[in-house]
Order: C-alpha cells, then sequence, then structure tokens
C-alpha cells in the first residue's frame, strides 16, 4: 500500500505538484497517468525521498521511504532507464546496486536471466537498445524481490512487443499481491497495463477509479445509424431532445440516445436500417478532454478535487 | 556501512577510465624516474635527491587521483546514477562517506605502489651505477616519501570534494588542475605584492606539498605537519561543502 498524502513541490515559483493526495492498493496495476509535464517524475521522486517536498509526502505501509533500511528489499523503483553509465556493463550495474542493499551476485545473475538478458550482461551498456535498458531497468526493480514497484514510463520508447513485456511483467507482480505503481502519459498504453488509475493535471488530482469508470466518465460515446431514411431518423431522435449529426445522405451519428432506443424508434416507424452501433471515443480522446479540464481549472482553484 | 563501501569500490573498479587513469598515475612517475636514474647524473647523489625525484614525478599521480576523486561524483549527476544510488541507500552522508573511504584508499594503494616501485627502482639502478644510497640515513626522506603518499590521499578528496560542490566533470577537473598551475601562483603574486610576508604559508595546495618536500627547513611555507594540516583542513572544508549541498538539494 502506497499512501501520498498532501504532497505539494514547488520549483522556484513553479508548483509542480499541488496538495496531491492519493493511495495505491496492493494486487492490482495503478496507472499513474498525466500529461507530459504535470507532474508524475516529480511526485515518485518525492516518495522515495530524492526531492524534498514542501508539503506532505509518501508512505509505503507506514514507513517513509527514507526510513526504510534496505529499501530494496521493500521497494523497486525505476525513475528512468537512462540513469546508468553507459561504460559499464548491465551486470556490474546490477552488481553495484545489489551491494548496496547487500544482495548477493547470483541474484544478479538471477534477474538478468528474469528480463532475459543473461547473454549480454557483460556488455557495456552504451551497446544497448532503449528496450534492452528498460529489461536492466527492470532487473535493478526486481533485485530485492521488492513487495512494491514503482516505475516512471517504463514503456516510453518500446516497442509494441516491449511494451507487452512490461505489462505481463506488471501483471504477473500485481497478481502476487504487490503493490504496482507504473506512470505514462498514454491512456491507450495505460489501459493496456493498469486497472486502476490516478489522473493527475498541473501537479493536481484529477481523478482515481478503474480504467473503465474513467473511460465511461470522459469518453465520448454516440450511435452510429446507417439508413436510407437516415434523415427521418435524425428528425425522430432530434424531437426527443437528441443530437443528429449527418455525416452523409445515408449516415447520422447520435447523441444522448441509446442503440436500443434507436432500433426500437426504427421498428415503430418502419424504417429500414443498413447499421446500428454504439461507438466509444478513443481512450487518448478521453484522456484529453479530462485534463484539458484540468487546464483550464489551472487559472483558478478547484475546489473539491485536491 | 560495509554494503554501501562494497557498492562504491564496485562502481569505482568498474569504469574502464578508472582503470586507465591508476596505470598512467603508476607508470607515468615510474618511467619518469627510471629514466633520470639511468641517465642522469648520479655523482653525489643523495637519498634525499631520489626521495624528490619520487615526490615530484608523483605529483601528476596525485593529480591524477584527484581527477578520480572528482569524477567518482560528478558522473553520478553526469549519468543520473546518483538518483538509483540514493533511492537505494536512503541516508546520503552514508553514501558520501563511503565514496570518500574508497577513493582515499585506492589512493593510498596507487601512491604507495608508486612510491615503493620508483624508489626502489631508481635506487637500484643508480647504485649500480655507482652510486651508494640508505633510505635510513636520511629521516627527512624517509618522512618525504611517506608525505607524498598522504599528499595523494589529500589530493584524491580535493577533487571528490569539488565534484561534489561543482557537479560538472571538465569544471572540477579543470579547477583540481588549475588551482595549484594557476590560481596559487596569482595569489602568491597578489599576497607578495601586498607585502604580506612568507605569502607561501597562506596556499593550501603549496603548503600541503610540503608534506613531501625533503627539505621542509628550506620551504618557505609551513613547516611538514602545519602544511599538511592546513592542506587538509582546507580539504575537509571544500568536502564538508560538498558534503552539506549534496545532502540537502533534491538528487
Amino acid at each position: 500500500m502506497i499512501t501520498v498524502a498532501d504532497l505539494t513541490k514547488r520549483f522556484g515559483r513553479t508548483t509542480a505538484v499541488d496538495h496531491l493526495s492519493f493511495q495505491v492498493r496492493p494486487g492490482t496495476v495503478t496507472g499513474f497517468l498525466g500529461p507530459n509535464g504535470s507532474g508524475k517524475s516529480t511526485t515518485m521522486r518525492c516518495m522515495l525521498g530524492l526531492d524534498r517536498p514542501d508539503t506532505g509526502g509518501a508512505s509505503f505501509g507506514d514507513r517513509s521511504y527514507r526510513q526504510l533500511s534496505s529499501p530494496l528489499h521493500e521497494v523497486g523503483a525505476l525513475l528512468d532507464a537512462g540513469y546508468v553509465h553507459p561504460g559499464r556493463s548491465g551486470r556490474n550495474h546490477l552488481r553495484w546496486l545489489a551491494a548496496s542493499n547487500g544482495l548477493s551476485k547470483s541474484r544478479v545473475d538471477e534477474v538478468l536471466g528474469l528480463v532475459g538478458l543473461e547473454t549480454v550482461g557483460g556488455r557495456r551498456v552504451k551497446t544497448y537498445s532503449l528496450g534492452m535498458r528498460q529489461r536492466l531497468g527492470l532487473a535493478g526493480v526486481l533485485l530485492g524481490d521488492p513487495h512494491t514497484v514503482v516505475l516512471d514510463e517504463p514503456a516510453n520508447g518500446l516497442d509494441p512487443e516491449g511494451i507487452r513485456w512490461i505489462r505481463d511483467v506488471l501483471l504477473h507482480l500485481a497478481s502476487q499481491g504487490r503493490t504496482v505503481l507504473v506512470s505514462s502519459h498514454l491512456l491507450s498504453e495505460m489501459a493496456q497495463m493498469a486497472n486502476d488509475l490516478v489522473v493527475i493535471g498541473q501537479g493536481r488530482l484529477i481523478e482515481q477509479c478503474s480504467v473503465e469508470q474513467f473511460v465511461a466518465r470522459h469518453a465520448d460515446q454516440w450511435v452510429r445509424v446507417k439508413s436510407p431514411a437516415a434523415d427521418a431518423i435524425a428528425r425522430a431522435v432530434t424531437s426527443r431532445g437528441a443530437i443528429a449529426n449527418m455525416v452523409d445522405a445515408t449516415t447520422v451519428e447520435l447523441r444522448g440516445v441509446s442503440a436500443v432506443e434507436v432500433g426500437e424508434l426504427a421498428a415503430r416507424d418502419g424504417i429500414v436500417l443498413h447499421e446500428l452501433s454504439p461507438q466509444t471515443g478513443s481512450l487518448e480522446d478521453a484522456f484529453l478532454e479530462a485534463t484539458a479540464a484540468a487546464q483550464q481549472f489551472a487559472s483558478q482553484p478547484m475546489q473539491g478535487l485536491s | 556501512m560495509i554494503d554501501t563501501i562494497r557498492s562504491e569500490w564496485i562502481k569505482l573498479r568498474t569504469v574502464r577510465m578508472n582503470l586507465v587513469l591508476f596505470i598512467i598515475a603508476v607508470a607515468f612517475p615510474v618511467i619518469v624516474c627510471v629514466l633520470v636514474a639511468s641517465l642522469g647524473n648520479i655523482t653525489d647523489l643523495r637519498v634525499a635527491d631520489v626521495a624528490g625525484l619520487v615526490a615530484g614525478s608523483s605529483v601528476i599521480t596525485a593529480l591524477l587521483l584527484g581527477v578520480v576523486g572528482a569524477v567518482s561524483i560528478s558522473a553520478e549527476f553526469a549519468y543520473g546514477t546518483i538518483r538509483p544510488t540514493f533511492a537505494a541507500t536512503p541516508r546520503r552522508m552514508r553514501v558520501l562517506a563511503s565514496k570518500a573511504f574508497v577513493i582515499a584508499v585506492f589512493a593510498f594503494v596507487a601512491e604507495t605502489l608508486v612510491v615503493v616501485i620508483c624508489y626502489e627502482l631508481s635506487s637500484a639502478i643508480a647504485t649500480s651505477r655507482g652510486a651508494s644510497l640508505s633510505l635510513s640515513d636520511d629521516p627527512q626522506a624517509r618522512s618525504a616519501l611517506i608525505g607524498i603518499v598522504i599528499f595523494a590521499i589529500i589530493v584524491s578528496l580535493l577533487g571528490f570534494g569539488l565534484g561534489m560542490v561543482i557537479r560538472n566533470t571538465p569544471a572540477a577537473v579543470a579547477i583540481l588542475i588549475l588551482w595549484p598551475l594557476v590560481a596559487e601562483n596569482i595569489i602568491f603574486l597578489i599576497l607578495t605584492a601586498a607585502g604580506v610576508s612568507r605569502p607561501r604559508r597562506f596556499l593550501p595546495y603549496t603548503s600541503g606539498f610540503g608534506l613531501a618536500s625533503t627539505d621542509p627547513a628550506n620551504h618557505e611555507g609551513l613547516s611538514r605537519i602545519a602544511g599538511g594540516v592546513y592542506f587538509a583542513v582546507v580539504t575537509a572544508a571544500v568536502a564538508a561543502a560538498g558534503a552539506f549541498i549534496t545532502s540537502r538539494r533534491d538528487a
């Protein structure tokens, strides 16, 4: 269980994180979502005791990160896969990390195997592809077999296969009862990995809910109808208060009315339908809509959300 | 603490540049000493001359060890590895103390190697050419050889301190090297112009190098011990400032 409470971090006049509070439950993957520059990385750095918050803080169980005596055994964190010395081999990078928390050399080889880098562990990191660096970073996270995992943009720059791999690892970790927090600025990517969402914009909490709830609440939903008498359908639904948008002479998009209602209406009036399909806007649209609100609210205090 | 020291030792020895610097730092004075002992004039060669040769040629060693010290922390900021470091060991002072310890031991080993190899080789060569040398005849020369090792350790820690304060590798290395070569000369000229008596005693690096002097009575600065202590105190002040900044600032 991670608890972030009233976390504020200012850099000079800029408030990067603004009285942010949320909780991350064990046993599920929680996505930490926000546009670029919304304060996700700053929040994570504050959680790990790397940046000093101006107010509030984070706790893992009942302790703050700095109170953990061997943090790698409890919290595995990957802030940036680029935080490696390019001249050091992947194995040696993990070895210093392991040694700092009393972990053995054999554990290093074990996690290298877990992430599929056993054959390239001796190569210098500068020869690694971005995907290999992400795997190396994840190996570092797994070193101490932690009950909590915090990852900042682990899928950044990965190909679809790499994203799928990360997703499988995270879901596996969560299924073992671990607490998993993973950030991204892409909702579509997040929807593949996470069950729960913590959505922030401008350093403030916008929403904490499940992915489905978020999409249902924010995504645009409409009914697409194709019919030789599309205009008749449009007239019938607008008289009931719905909104109709003629796409062309035979296609209309209806908002504020369900597909069932449209079907029943067409049957009653004897109108021929060639297509009747409920549509949902993309996750990206939902996300943009939600965070666009945060942009709006940025100029005025947002009551009750933070 | 042992874990942190082990971690820092792995970091130091797994970067190829440190290995290269170590080899140059040891090889350079050895080559110079061998050349001078083989080709130089050895009539009236005293043990103090050999010790002076070792001390003079291992100034480079000390500076290179200072570079190792500076880079050991500035590279962490440059590559961002300071974040996983402090995430793995949230007690930052423990990390910094472990780094300082590892750097000091590294400098001790390197400079001791230099002194032993240089002294043994050059006195062996000089003896084979007909000179007669005995270290036990000259306590000042003996102190100088020990002083070189202490001097090198302090310079390596000065580099570490500068790296913590400045956080930028080229800048930290430039200051480390330009301080003795340029800054102290300028300060010396200014102090002399201002009419300060025995101005050398105010120059930390010059005073510190008194540790390696074979003729401290003739050294215009502080005595061997006082000079060494002064240099160590200045280094400690730089390191303390660096440690304070590093432990307080966002990583």
